[in-house]
């Protein structure tokens, strides 16, 4: 896909900017911009930012490849990311994995062929306390059982529940 | 001047010295993979561990600077213990290919192993790590991400010294590569530094390799003939032939060399290296060819003239400057100049011949007109016959036409040799005999010959005597210094 | 006693403002800053987010004739497994954090300051956003705080899904806009930071706890708590217990009054097994030695692990340890930076023979293996990360060693339901 910095996205590259006292402090900033906006980090949108803020393409790229939350590929509406560390896995997460899987009829980094959801795992969201834990989009959601995951899997699909981002 | 202690060796050292700069000076070696004395310190290959009194952890010597009355151990147990498990992570993921690996001989991982481990292997084969193998990035380098161990020499080159900043570490953790832009060419001039620097295969030449294994290769120092920059560096050869050229770091002039400047010694095999002699077009053997020169020589004799060359070695010039003398002519030339500098930041220089001060010398030794007043004459036909090395005689290609003036010139390669030319004699190149040429800075350096010339071929002085003796004419020279005691006289 | 962090509404800024807030800011800017460095010192607050270095020193060690901008920097990049005290902070009391930052760079001369936040923490982000825009209107932050003649911008800077970032100089390298890969120190950030600026970089908890200092005295807080380990501490409960969640202790608690009282004990028919005290990379307790810990720096030092940053992970006899490990060292594999040789290569060599292990397809020789590469990543690199890999496996293969053997011996868990070994 082609991405081009349109004028709104350079006004907030210069605010954002302001902040720091060197340009390139806005990278990661800038980075979540053009994900919230593209979807995703596309190759066109490296060379973008890396022309906007003057840097070498391959600082971009090390940084996107750095960071888990950057997507390089597209990812569906809907990005499932439950959490499996320690005491999620206590709470059960594994069992919720195998659950969304068989729900989804998806393995781990795929996504749905209607493109609505992403499952993925990831590491220790920080909201161990509520465990069993999953991100979708910005939202968390806390305390899972699958019962609750079906009626949330559900909620999305109607529309029921929004999480912010994307 | 802090006054810093190790392995019971004391030494005064500069402030900012490092621990491990401090060690090299008191002749103790500290393994490292990671430092490079010209790069910025990283201080990620954990190799140059050492025991710091009063330290509870081992401190990297490459980051650490010496303070006064610190006391350093680096072959201590703990020391020894660090280095032989730093290897281990080294090389669990590292492919096993020594076999056909060109880095074999000269390997850091395998230098060190031998040293500092000789560990058993307790990683399963089958778990290593697979990454991207053997790619071509750029016309000379082949990039092997497997054998990498991601000490970043080659990213802190690239931003630090040719300040392009290709290449980054890509992805973490074990899953990191090395990359640049992908379709992009890695391709800065000065690419070739990276084979060098990377202490292990990740990185190898595309020119070198599987031409030669590193053991089989002898050494010799020289200097490089590119530019006027006159970089220090060795030609590694084997069975009378050259492989490549590495600098050779020196605090006057070069720590790198450039891409250009390595591919140098490739003259001296090329397809067009001369061999024999050439009359208008044809090539004939030496002596016929140095009898038709001579015979050139005799007939213009009165209006002969002789032209130096920048390219030329001060001695060869000498010899040039002789025959001047013996023909008893006022037409010679030993002015040349040009803008000289580094042009790049980094080594190229401005100049782009590599002695035009030494052509000089012999000007302020044998006088001479001046190269305007040379061309002048050489476009009013007052000059009938010129001898000279190739590509200054390339310099009169106009003045040559506007009078006419016939060319014998000496040249290593036929590529060099202008249109028109009567006569082309081969000389020996200075990777095959040695010669003082005078870099930018004013350092005197002379090359050494690596391999023998072709059968027949002598230095240019050598070949200049010949033609000189078949006319009748004696300079007197045993030796390229002969030439230069000549024109002192 | 009172709860000193976790309130209840306080969310807002008015009822912040009627509680009482902001008015250690007030008494801030009227103090010299040698005195709140002092003032800070006298209450013995150490760092919250698991070093435990004490924060007056810290604030103390910035330059006092150091040209150039400062910078304060407060480090939200919450991410240590079992720790989830940050997020409930902010989420409750957000203008705790901002008085002490305000505090804070008026200790030390900063005149920007930076909320490097995780993430994934979005609401978290938004309820720092709107808290500091209160304050800012209020003219509590800002140029010119309080008519004082000092200014403190104060920013919120997101992260982006990297573990690593919670080490400060990691942190700083993320702030800048590059991968997050610790520093060489020296320099220390107090001395070359955030823009090569003096820099502190200080925990929320940390600094939500500053304001309490100020206003009722160093001696006052130095009171609460238990010898070194002065004030109170967030401590996060997960596992099975009955009430999971962030609960305020003044330090020296007992583990049992904190397993019993606090949290309701653990679930029915649930027997303790371990517990890791500070976080995932504090090495493990087993019950009979948690049950007599008390918690706090010294005390949990002494048991041979660590406060950290206060995530207690309960753990029942339902559970396999070896299992856990694996978890773990896939958690540490994945996080590690890749900069230095033994972490970068240890941490994926013992994800690998933790695979081996629990999958039943192990043998002995691994357990020593795993025991020795832990040993070899343990103090030689650049950050912790490698210990706080090491750590856990050290712990719990000296401690649950019967567990491992049984793996070895082909004895595996069935997948996702573990049996007692």
């Amino acid at each position: 896909m082609s991405f081009k910095i349109t004028e709104e996205f350079r006004a907030k590259a210069d605010k954002l900017r302001a902040r720091y006292p060197r340009p390139d402090a806005a990278l990661i900033p800038l980075l979540h911009e053009l994900q919230r906006e593209a979807g995703y980090v596309p190759e066109e949108g490296m060379d973008e930012l890396a022309r906007l803020l003057g840097l070498p393409y391959s600082r971009v790229k090390a940084v996107v490849t750095f960071y888990t939350m950057f997507d390089r590929e597209p990812v569906g509406k809907y990005h499932l990311q439950l959490c499996r560390n320690i005491s999620c896995h206590m709470a059960g997460a594994p069992d919720l994995l195998a659950h969304l899987k068989r729900a989804l009829g998806i393995d781990e980094g795929e996504t749905t062929k209607d493109g609505l959801f992403t499952l993925s795992t990831v590491e220790c969201l920080g909201a161990c306390g509520s465990a069993p834990v999953m991100q979708v989009n910005d939202g968390y959601f806390e305390k899972l059982d699958t019962a609750k995951l079906d009626a949330l899997l559900d909620d999305l699909r109607h529309g029921r529940v929004v999480p912010g981002g994307r | 001047m802090p006054k810093i202690t190790i392995d019971g060796k004391t030494a005064e050292v500069a402030k900012g010295t490092t621990v491990l700069e401090a060690a090299q000076q008191l002749g103790v070696y500290v393994p490292r993979y990671c430092y490079h004395p010209k790069l910025p310190i990283s201080g990620n290959c954990r190799m140059c561990l050492v025991e710091v009194e009063k330290s509870p952890k081992l401190l990297t010597a490459c980051s650490t600077e010496a303070a006064d009355g610190m006391v350093v151990r680096t072959d201590t147990d703990k020391v020894k213990t660090a280095r032989r498990d730093v290897l281990e992570y080294l090389l669990i993921n590292h492919p096993l290919d020594c076999p056909i690996c060109d880095q074999a001989g000269e390997c850091g991982l395998q230098d060190y192993y031998m040293e500092y481990s000789r560990a058993k292997s307790r990683f399963p084969n089958e778990d290593k790590v697979r990454r991207q193998k053997r790619r071509a990035l750029g016309p000379h380098l082949v990039l092997d991400n497997e054998r990498c161990i991601l000490c970043t020499r080659c990213v802190r080159f690239c931003s630090e010294v040719t300040k392009t900043s290709e290449l980054e570490v890509m992805g973490r953790g074990d899953r990191s590569y090395i990359d640049l832009k992908e379709g992009k060419a890695l391709d800065n001039g000065y690419t070739l530094n990276l084979a060098d620097i990377c202490p292990v295969g990740a990185w190898t030449s595309r020119d070198f390799r599987f031409k030669q294994r590193v053991w089989f290769l002898k050494k010799t120092p020289t200097v490089c003939l590119g530019c006027a920059t006159g970089c220090l560096v060795e030609a590694h050869h084997n069975k009378n032939t050259i492989y490549r050229l590495s600098p050779r770091p020196n605090a006057e002039t070069n720590t790198w060399l450039c891409d250009r400047g390595r591919m140098t010694y490739k003259s001296v095999s090329a397809g067009d290296r001369l061999v024999k002699g050439i009359v208008k077009n044809g090539l004939i053997e030496l002596e016929p060819a140095l009898r038709e020169a001579a015979a050139r020589l005799d007939e213009a004799r009165d209006a002969a003239a002789v032209l130096g060359s920048p390219w030329l070695s001060v001695e060869d010039n000498s010899a040039l400057a002789l025959l001047a003398r013996a023909l008893k002519t006022e037409n010679y030339s030993f002015d040349f100049s040009a803008e000289q500098g580094i042009k790049d930041g980094i080594l190229i220089n401005k100049d782009p011949a590599p002695n035009t001060a030494g052509a000089r010398q012999v000007k302020a030794a044998a006088g001479g007109l001046s190269f305007s007043d040379f061309a002048k004459r050489a476009a009013s036909g007052r000059i009938k016959l010129i001898v000279a090395e190739a590509r200054a005689a390339a310099a009169l290609k106009d003045e040559l036409k506007a009078g006419g003036a016939a060319l014998v010139v000496f040249a290593v390669n036929r590529g060099e040799v202008p249109e028109g030319a009567q006569t082309t004699l081969p000389y020996a190149s200075y990777f095959e005999t040695q010669g003082t040429f005078v870099n930018y800075q004013g350092f005197s350096r002379r090359t050494r010959p690596s391999v023998e010339p072709p059968e027949g071929v002598r230095p240019l002085w050598a070949m200049l005597t010949s033609l000189a003796s078949y006319s009748g004419l004696s300079l007197g020279l045993n030796s390229g210094d002969d030439a230069i005691r000549g024109i002192k006289k | 006693m009172e709860n000193i962090l976790l309130k209840d509404n306080v969310t807002g800024l008015e009822s912040y403002f009627a509680a009482g807030g902001y008015k250690a800011l007030k008494k801030a800017l009227a103090m010299k800053p040698a005195d709140l460095i002092e003032e800070v010192k006298k209450s013995g607050l150490r760092g919250r987010g698991g070093a435990g270095f004490p924060t007056g020193l810290k604030w103390s060690f910035v330059p006092k004739d150091a040209e150039g901008p400062r910078y304060l920097v407060c480090n939200a990049d919450e991410g240590e497994p079992g720790t989830f005290k940050d997020r409930e902070l902010i989420l409750r009391n957000p203008h705790a954090l901002i008085e002490g930052m305000a505090i804070a760079a008026r200790a030390i001369g900063a005149g920007t300051g930076y909320i490097y936040i995780r993430g994934e923490f979005v609401a978290e982000a938004r309820a720092l956003e709107k808290a500091a825009a209160e304050a800012r209107a209020k003219g509590f932050i800002g140029g010119n705080m309080l008519g004082s003649g000092s200014d403190f911008e104060l920013y919120l800077h997101r992260g982006a899904g990297a573990y690593i970032c919670g080490e400060e100089t990691a942190l700083l390298e993320s702030l800048e806009g590059f991968k997050g890969q610790p520093r060489l120190k020296p320099p220390f950030p107090a001395v070359k930071g955030l823009f090569g600026g003096p820099t502190v970089i200080n925990n929320v908890e940390t600094l939500a706890s500053v304001p309490a200092i100020i206003d009722k005295g160093g001696a006052w807080y130095a009171a609460i708590g238990a010898g070194k380990s002065t004030g109170t501490k967030l401590f996060c409960v997960s596992g099975p217990v009955n009430k999971p969640g962030v609960y305020e202790l003044p330090l020296g608690a007992a583990f049992r009054e904190l397993l019993e009282k606090t949290c309701g004990g653990l679930k029915p028919g649930k027997k303790l097994k371990a517990v890791i005290p500070g976080g995932s990379s504090t090495p493990v307790l087993t019950a009979e030695e948690a049950w007599a810990v008390k918690l706090d720096y010294e005390s949990l030092a002494a048991a041979g692990s660590m406060l950290g940053s206060g995530g207690v992970i309960v753990i029942d006899e339902s559970q396999c340890m070896v299992k856990l490990l694996q978890v773990l060292a896939r958690f540490y594999h994945h996080e590690s930076c890749g900069q230095c040789t033994p972490c970068r290569e240890g941490c994926g060599w013992i994800e690998k023979i933790m695979d081996r292990l629990e999958s039943g397809k192990g043998s002995p020789k691994d357990i020593d293996t795993l025991y020795s590469v832990a040993e070899g990543m343990t103090g030689r690199t650049i950050c912790p990360l490698a210990d706080a890999m090491a750590m856990p496996v050290m712990s719990f293969v000296k401690k649950f060693r019967s567990e491992f053997e049984a793996h070895a011996a082909g004895k595996c868990c069935p997948p996702e339901a573990p049996v007692k070994h």
